[in-house]
């Protein structure tokens, strides 16, 4: 869970205005412009030390906070 | 050359079936508009919106989409400028703007008809408008002219019906190069957008000049990113008009993710982009040319804020043949006054001059406290200046704030010349003009201008908001907000949003119990930009 919160924290630091619990399509339903996906993508690969690819950057892993927590969780083990 | 339809005109004629404009549809699937459906359609919009002699201004409210030209084009038609609006913009945004407008006719696509009759049932509940409603997909176009926007006043098929030879002359006769083609809004410092007038000779000048620096043909395939309400899609827009060249408008969402924008720019084979800076900057840190490449792309136009030759030089690595330059310049002076050809491979610590004046511009530097002496020297500091056939007519509906930043002077050098003040600071350097910063408190962020004095002047008309101060980290690219008072960050930052659009309200807001003070009682910026 902890991932989850730290994720949480990083997103409304950048979007307070977003309810990120219960949206599942930040990307898609245009919720996240491409400017909070920068700043998003920089703070990710600081707090959690890992590398995102350009292949990574698809709408689904970044669709909900799930979404990215899986994508973190996997970018973690690698 | 008088009138930009004379471009359309004459290229609807030569290759009517080529495709002009494409975009995609949510679903993915392609929208192509051609030539000589770019001609017939906006003289049947066109013919319906002329009204007696009223040449006032159409606020336009369409997607991103490849029918939003045709929208255009149906104003030019009836000689009005026509004014795009982006549906997206807070409401309250939305008002500012036509509170300046006033436009007696506006021109809305179908998908954005019901967000435009909510929005106009929220705030203008007893304006009466003429609103023209145009379904591209069934070929439909309609008229509301009560405030419910329930059910049309008349609804007709889009045919050739609807053409109004005669009434389409007569407005082109009375039609004269220095009118109002277009009027597009920017920030403004005291929280209400200008929106700057141009005429159809300095949009063709710039065109003109523009196209041979870059060496457009019949054969380049553009990549549009800028919004299409936005300066920078002039070029997306009258570049294919008048060479017969096509523009790809290029889904927002792309620019998320630099493969599947690598990706579309191969498949549609694009040749050429004129792009803001971070448009090129912001895929390069999400990870571009890692794993797709560029195929087609050769020519490469960039402006809206300073380019870091670290970022240039990955796409000059990347792409050895292309042509890239460095543009520089304000809405005012119709999208740019200045370019400046890269001919080497950059250097990351080197600084890229603006250039020098397009064809038909005259720019100089004047003293930054005296405004009509003219600097020649190389290296010293000055006021970029513009004068000539591209500055814009002035700020639609506010004479004031025309009066203050186009002036007539009687010049040092013994001429007298109407000219635009840019509030930038440059220099001459081997005769090449170099920017070196703003007068005032006006960013560029990601493309677009910002006044740091109009976001807060948004928020402190928050709620349990006491004092604010705005600032800019250029190398993180990121607007920071500080506030005293017992607003929360949540509540400050959900209220921005309803005022001013998206790009502007800033990513970090932190919350103070007083702001630094300097001993004259001014808020102490210098403190907070180096916290």
């Amino acid at each position: 869970m902890e991932t989850k919160e730290t994720i949480i924290e990083i997103l409304e630091e950048i979007r307070p205005d977003v309810d990120f619990e219960n949206e599942t399509s930040l990307v898609d339903g245009n919720v996240l412009e491409s400017f909070d996906i920068v700043s998003l993508v920089s703070e990710l690969s600081d707090e959690f030390d890992i590398t995102i690819r350009p292949k990574d950057l698809v709408p689904e892993n970044f669709n909900s906070v799930d979404a990215m927590v899986k994508l973190v969780n996997t970018l973690v083990e690698e | 050359m008088e009138n930009v339809l004379e471009w359309l005109e004459a290229t609807a004629k030569r290759i009517p079936e080529k495709v002009a404009f494409t975009s995609e549809t949510e679903e993915g699937s392609d929208v192509e508009v051609t030539f000589g459906e770019v001609y017939n359609l906006s003289r049947m919009i066109g013919s319906t919106i002329i009204k007696d002699n009223d040449t006032t201004p159409v606020g336009v409210f369409s997607k991103r989409a490849a029918t939003t030209p045709v929208l255009f084009m149906a104003c030019v038609y009836a000689n009005r400028a026509y004014a795009p609006i982006d549906m997206a913009l807070p409401e309250a945004r939305i008002g500012k703007i036509l509170d300046n407008l006033m436009p007696n006719v506006i021109l809305v696509d179908k998908e954005s008809f019901d967000s435009f009759a909510k929005l106009c049932k929220d705030i203008y509940p007893d304006k009466k408008w003429d609103v023209v409603v145009v379904d591209f997909e069934k070929g439909i176009i309609s008229k509301y002219n009560d405030s419910s926007y329930e059910s049309p006043s008349a609804e007709n098929k889009l045919n050739e019906d609807l053409i109004d030879e005669n009434l389409l002359q007569s407005v082109r006769n009375n039609a004269k190069p220095g009118d109002a083609l277009y009027i597009i809004h920017t920030s403004g410092s005291s929280g209400r957008p200008k929106g700057v007038v141009t005429s159809h000779e300095s949009l063709i000048n710039y065109i003109d000049s523009y196209g041979d620096v870059m060496g457009i043909e019949e054969s380049d395939r553009f990549g549009n990113q800028s919004p299409l309400d936005y300066i920078a899609a002039i070029r997306d827009i009258y570049l294919p008009f008048k060479y017969g060249a096509s523009s790809y408008i290029i889904p927002k969402k792309y620019f998320m993710d630099p493969n599947a924008l690598f990706t579309y720019l191969n498949d549609k084979k694009v040749t050429a982009v004129g792009w803001s800076v971070s448009a090129l900057t912001v895929p390069l840190s999400l990870g571009a040319f890692e794993e797709v490449k560029l195929d087609t792309l050769r020519k490469i136009c960039f402006s809206g804020s300073v380019m870091p030759c670290s970022a240039l030089r990955v796409w000059q690595e990347n792409l050895p043949d292309a042509l890239f330059v460095n543009q520089y310049g304000p809405t005012e002076a119709t999208a740019s006054c200045t370019y400046y050809v890269v001919n080497h491979i950059v250097d990351e610590s080197e600084v890229l001059p603006i250039g020098k004046a397009y064809d038909g511009y005259d720019v100089f530097l004047t003293e930054l406290d005296c405004d009509s002496k003219v600097i020649t020297d190389e290296d010293v500091e000055g006021q970029i200046t513009v004068s000539g056939v591209s500055l814009a007519i002035g700020y639609y509906n506010d004479p004031d704030r025309t009066n203050e930043n186009f002036v007539v002077r009687e010049m040092s050098d013994g001429t007298t010349k109407r000219i635009y003040k840019t509030g930038d600071i440059g220099t001459i350097h081997n005769g090449m003009f170099e920017f070196h910063g703003r007068m005032d408190r006006q960013i560029k962020h990601m493309g677009h201008r910002v006044e740091l004095d109009e976001v807060e002047c948004a928020a402190n008309s928050v709620e349990n908001v006491t004092e604010t101060c705005c600032i800019y980290k250029k190398e993180k690219e990121s607007l920071i907000l500080f506030y005293s008072g017992d607003a929360t960050r949540r509540d400050l930052s959900l209220a921005l949003r309803e005022l001013i659009p998206g790009f502007m309200v800033p990513r970090k807001i932190i919350q103070l119990d007083k702001l630094p003070k300097l001993p004259n009682g001014k808020i102490d910026i210098k403190e907070l930009e180096e916290r």
